[in-house]
Parts: C-alpha cells; structure tokens; sequence
C-alpha cells in the first residue's frame, strides 16, 4: 500500500489524518450517496418514480457505510481519495445520462 | 474481523453517538410517546366520550359542514372511530375573486371543528393533545420547520451510523445481551446501554432507518432532481388522484356521506379513515374517500372518488409499484398506525428500550471518562458540558413533560390561547430545570429531577380520580379501557422514576466504596475503549 497506515502517523499529523476522515464522512459521503442515488435513478431500469424511490431509499444506507469507511480505512488520506473516486463515477454516470437522455 | 476496524468503529460510535444525542434523546422519547397520540388526545380532554357510533357522528359532520360552511371550496373530515375523540372536520372556504387558492391551514380554529359522539359540535378544553409529541418528534418547537427537520435528519442519520458502528464494536453480542452486572459502575452502565439497544436492534434499526425515509424528499431530493425538472409530475406519478374539478356554478344537494362510507368501505374492503369533498353543494362536487391508515401496514392508503351529486363512482387508485409500495410500508411501519393494541405496545416498549439505549450512552460517555480525569472534583470544560447537558436533558426533558399534563389537567378551560400556554408550560418548567442544573451539583440535579417527574407523574391518576371521577371501576362500567389505563401506566412509569431517583442517591454513597476498591480490581473499567 501507497498509504501509510494512520497509527504510524506520528502525533504531530493526527489531527490531519482525523480532519480527513470527517471531511471524507461526512460532506463527502452525503455527497456520494446523494451521487449514487442519482446514478442509480437514471440506471435502473423500469419507470421514472420508480427508480427514482429506490435511489433515495437506498442512498441512506450508502451514506451511513461511507461514514464508517472513512474512519475505517487505513488513512484519512485514502479515505478521502476513494471517496472523491467513488463520487466521480457515479457523478460522470449521472452526467452522462442525463446529457444524452435529459430529464422529465 | 481485524481489530483495528473495531476499533475505528468504536471511536465513530463514541462520536456519532455524542454529538447530537441530546436531540435524539427528544426524538426517540417523543416519538415513543406519540405512539399513544390518539389515546392522549382523548386523555387530555377527559370531556370528551368515546365514540360509540362513527355513522352517527359522520352525519352529524355533515349537517354541521351544511350549515356552517356550504359554499365551501373543500371539506376534510376524519372518519371517527372507538380510538379517537371524535370526527375533526377542516373547510377551506372559496378563495376570492383573482386570489391564488390558499391551502387551508389546519391549525386555524375558524375552519375547524371537532365533531363528537352525538353528532354535536363539541367544546372540549383547547390541547395539542398527543399531537404535540408527534410533531415535536420531527419539528421541535420555536424554530422554523424546516430547520428543526434537517437537525433531526442529521441526529437520525448519526443514529444510524451509531448503530451500524455499535453492532460492529460489540464483541459479543449475544453473551452480553444475557450479562447485566449490578451495582458494578461503568461496567453496569456498559451492559444497560447493550441490553436497551441488543434487546429492541432491529427496531432500533428499523425505525432509525424508516424515519429517515419519512423525511426523505428533503433529506435526499438528489435523485429526482436527476430524473424530473417539475416535481409536481414525480408527485403525480407516486399519488396519483382523481382530475381537479371546475366549480359550476350551479347548486345541487350533496349526496349522504354515510352511504358513499359505506360503498367505499365495500370496496376497499377496509374501514374508512379521511374523507375529503370538494365543491360541495355545486354540481361538479367530488367526495374522495380514503382507507384507513391503522387498517393497511402502507402508509399510501388507496382511494376512492365519487361524484358528489349522484354519488357515482368516478376514480379508483391504480396499485402502486413495488418502490412506491416499499416506501409507503416503510413510513407506515415508522408510525405504526396499522398497530393493535399488543403490537402498540411493542412499539411503545422497544422505543422505551430506544430511549434508555440513548441515555445510558449518553451517561456512559462521562462514567468512562470520570475515573481516568486528572482531578475529577475539577473536570475539563468538555466533561462539564456534557455532564450538565445530561441531567437538563435526560432528567429535565420527562420532569417537563410532567409539567405540561398538570398544566393540560390546570390551567382554565376558557383561557386564551389554552393549547399553547401548555406548551410554554412544558418550556417554562424545562427552563427551571436547566436552571437548577446549573447552580446545583448534577449528583443532587438528578435525583431531584427524577423524583419531581416521578411524583408529578405519581400525583395524577389521583387527581382524576378526585375531578372527574374517574376510577378503576369506570372502565367495567362504560367498556371503556383508555382513561384508567393510561392512569395506570402513568403509574408504573411514575414508580420507575422514584426507583431510579432512589438508586442515584444511594449511588453516591456506593461510588466512594468502589473508588477504594478499585485498586484491588485493574479488569474494572476498561472494555470498548476507542482508539485514543
């Protein structure tokens, strides 16, 4: 791994490596369930509203296990990465569709 | 699973626990509460008889509606049952020339009016009733609503990531669950905290999750955002009702409401809940009626629509999809309406469980850390707070929910503005308590904040005893349950106030006996400690 592991990081680095996981559980993980949830709400197949409640609905449980991976990855550094990488899928998912199919 | 996974999930339960506790200690006590809206709402107004014939009363809404408001633009009435306090009937009344239509705002008291078993408009005392702790659960009070929703939002989805975490910390689940060591401290304080939130998880889970879905259009509106540019066509997909009607303009008899009742009944095949006209006394009047929310597990009930003159049937409800469906039963299983009285009191008791879950956690965060403190006669700022916030919230919240039922019990039937004054009540008493906490030690805060609210509660049942004579034989007389049990259970609950109250003050005593004994005991005190 590219990533030092957060316990070797000495004490004068902590509070980065903390800072870096509420930004990456918090924001960072509303913003890539609510990401997903648009992806998913484009993606899945059958009826608009009906995709569209299934995004939402499972958009909760997605931003609740972001919020625990990023204080379980092995850095703040790659949690915030895997997040950002995460979010960018899913967002050019969401680009994508809506630029070639528009909406309702 | 690796030990450094639990360990950074212990520290995440610790703080996503922490932070905003205080507010889930409100939501998850108000929302146990609100279970009973409906019992309280006739508690609290003990003029009230029980509905014995909803027909009767269904009539009655509609002569009334007749007289007071027959050129109304829309009529709303609740369809009565033995569970509530009569029928609550709302009218909008036409908008003016060039006027947008107003939505009727249902807190007004000159378009409403309660309508009881005899078919007469009744004068009951002015209360919120039960309906405060149903909205105080999601909109608190003295904000504005849509501040106070996305705090509990962000208290419910801390909740969750609380649960999830938690799950994950707990080494052994299930031996721990069976483990309730007494008068051992923090250990003690431990297995509370597990067996509340052990015993009741997957509602714990269930409920956290579902209330989240109740608000989710706010919470999460990014998906329809991504497939609509107007909300309104996702609205009408999701509930879809019968065409708008234009207002003729000629006046034509509304047919009887109790026989439509009874047609749709037949068709739905479950009792009758909300009834909804518009255009009354106008040829082109609609009568709408829904199912009833406590007979189906979905909170989208299906619907029926006549023409109101003739008493055709012009619309019936499609089935809705398996997405739609799934929300409608998850917010439907979050308020529990479609509960008997068994499984109400299942619902009551885990969100009891849910209560204490938060609290103990709560109490438990400043038990870990008092015994490692430099001195603890002098504690950081840190520990102050959140000790001081525990005894205002945890012992000063129940003490004024206490307040607010004498108040509903005292205060003058004719006072202005009745149902608020209880409200400001619970506040006042609320604020006397935060004030109480602030001068005294929280040691003697707590016990005396629990045996006020177990007294308060205690002292009740007997003054209803003494004014509305009412007693544990009135119930055999009437066939009516509701008063005396909610008497009983004020109680019971009373009684676990003073017993808690009586446990902390022997606590004192004990706690100088452990502190010496610690010494001999190094295992005492050290399990779930997070990565720190």
């Amino acid at each position: 791994m590219a990533c030092r592991d957060s316990l070797s990081i000495g004490p004068r680095w902590r509070w980065l490596d903390v800072t870096l996981r509420i930004v990456a559980a918090v924001p960072m993980g509303y913003a890539v369930a609510s990401l997903w949830a648009m992806a998913l709400a484009r993606m899945l197949p059958g009826a608009r509203s009906e995709a569209t409640v299934t995004g939402t609905l499972v958009a909760f449980a997605l931003c609740a296990f972001a919020a625990m991976y990023a204080f379980a990855a092995r850095s703040g550094v790659r949690a915030f990465f895997v997040l950002l990488t995460l979010g960018a899928i899913a967002g050019c998912i969401t680009w994508t569709s809506i630029s070639a199919g528009g909406r309702l | 699973m690796n030990k450094g996974f639990r360990q950074s999930q212990s520290t995440l339960h610790t703080w996503s626990g922490l932070l905003l506790g205080w507010v889930l200690f409100l939501v998850f006590l108000c929302g146990t509460i609100a279970f009973w809206r409906e019992g309280l709402n006739r508690y609290m107004r003990p003029e009230l008889a029980r509905v014995e014939q909803p027909m009767t009363v269904l009539a009655g809404a509609q002569a009334f509606l007749q007289t007071k408001a027959p050129d109304a633009k829309s009529w709303s009435i609740t369809m009565p049952n033995t569970r509530i306090p009569g029928s609550q009937v709302f009218w909008q009344p036409q908008p003016k020339e060039g006027e947008e239509p107003t939505r009727g705002r249902r807190g007004r008291g000159d378009t409403r009016a309660l309508i009881g078993e005899d078919g007469q408009v009744v004068e009951a005392r002015e209360t919120r009733g039960g309906e405060f702790f149903y909205r105080f659960h999601f909109d608190l009070y003295y904000m504005p609503v849509i501040w106070a929703r996305w705090l509990v939002g962000a208290a419910a989805m801390m909740m969750l990531v609380a649960i999830l975490s938690g799950i994950v910390t707990h080494k052994k689940i299930f031996r721990d669950f069976f483990t309730l060591r007494r008068q051992k401290g923090q250990r003690s304080w431990l297995d509370g905290h597990n067996a509340s939130a052990v015993l009741a998880l997957p509602f714990h889970l269930m409920i956290t999750y579902t209330g989240l879905v109740t608000l989710m259009a706010m919470l999460m509106p990014w998906a329809i955002l991504a497939n609509y540019t107007d909300r309104d066509k996702l609205s009408d997909a999701l509930f879809p009702s019968s065409a708008e009607v234009e207002r003729a303009g000629q006046p034509t008899p509304l047919v009887k409401l109790t026989s439509l009742v009874l047609d749709a009944e037949r068709r739905l095949g479950v009792p009758a809940g909300f009834i909804q006209v518009s255009e009354p006394g106008d040829a082109s009047a609609r009568v709408t009626v829904n199912a009833a929310s406590s007979a189906t597990l979905s909170s989208r009930t299906a619907s029926v629509t006549y023409n109101g003159t003739n008493g055709a049937l012009v619309w019936q409800s499609p089935p809705s999809g398996p997405a739609a469906t799934t929300s409608g039963v998850m917010i439907g299983l979050h308020a529990g309406r479609f509960a008997d009285i068994t499984l109400r009191w299942i619902y009551f008791l885990c969100g009891a469980a849910g209560t204490l879950m938060v609290a103990s956690g709560l109490v438990l965060w400043t038990v870990k850390r008092r015994e490692k403190l430099p001195d603890p006669s002098r504690p950081h700022l840190g520990f102050h707070i959140v000790e001081r916030l525990n005894v205002a919230v945890i012992g000063g919240f129940p003490f004024a929910i206490a307040c607010m039922f004498w108040a509903n019990r005292l205060l003058p039937v004719a006072m202005k503005d009745r149902a608020d004054w209880e409200v400001h009540t619970l506040f006042i008493g609320w604020g006397l308590a935060l004030v109480f906490v602030l001068v005294r030690r929280p040691a003697l805060s707590w016990v005396a904040l629990l045996g006020a609210t177990g007294v308060l509660l205690a002292a009740l049942p007997f003054y209803n005893l003494l004014r509305f004579n009412q007693n544990l034989l009135t119930p055999l007389r009437t066939g009516d349950l509701l008063p005396a049990g909610v008497d009983i259970s004020l109680l019971i609950i009373a009684a676990a106030f003073v017993a808690v109250a009586r446990r902390v003050a022997s606590y004192k005593t004990g706690q100088a006996k452990r502190r010496s004994r610690r010494h001999a005991d190094p295992q005492t005190g050290l399990m779930l400690e997070p990565a720190e």
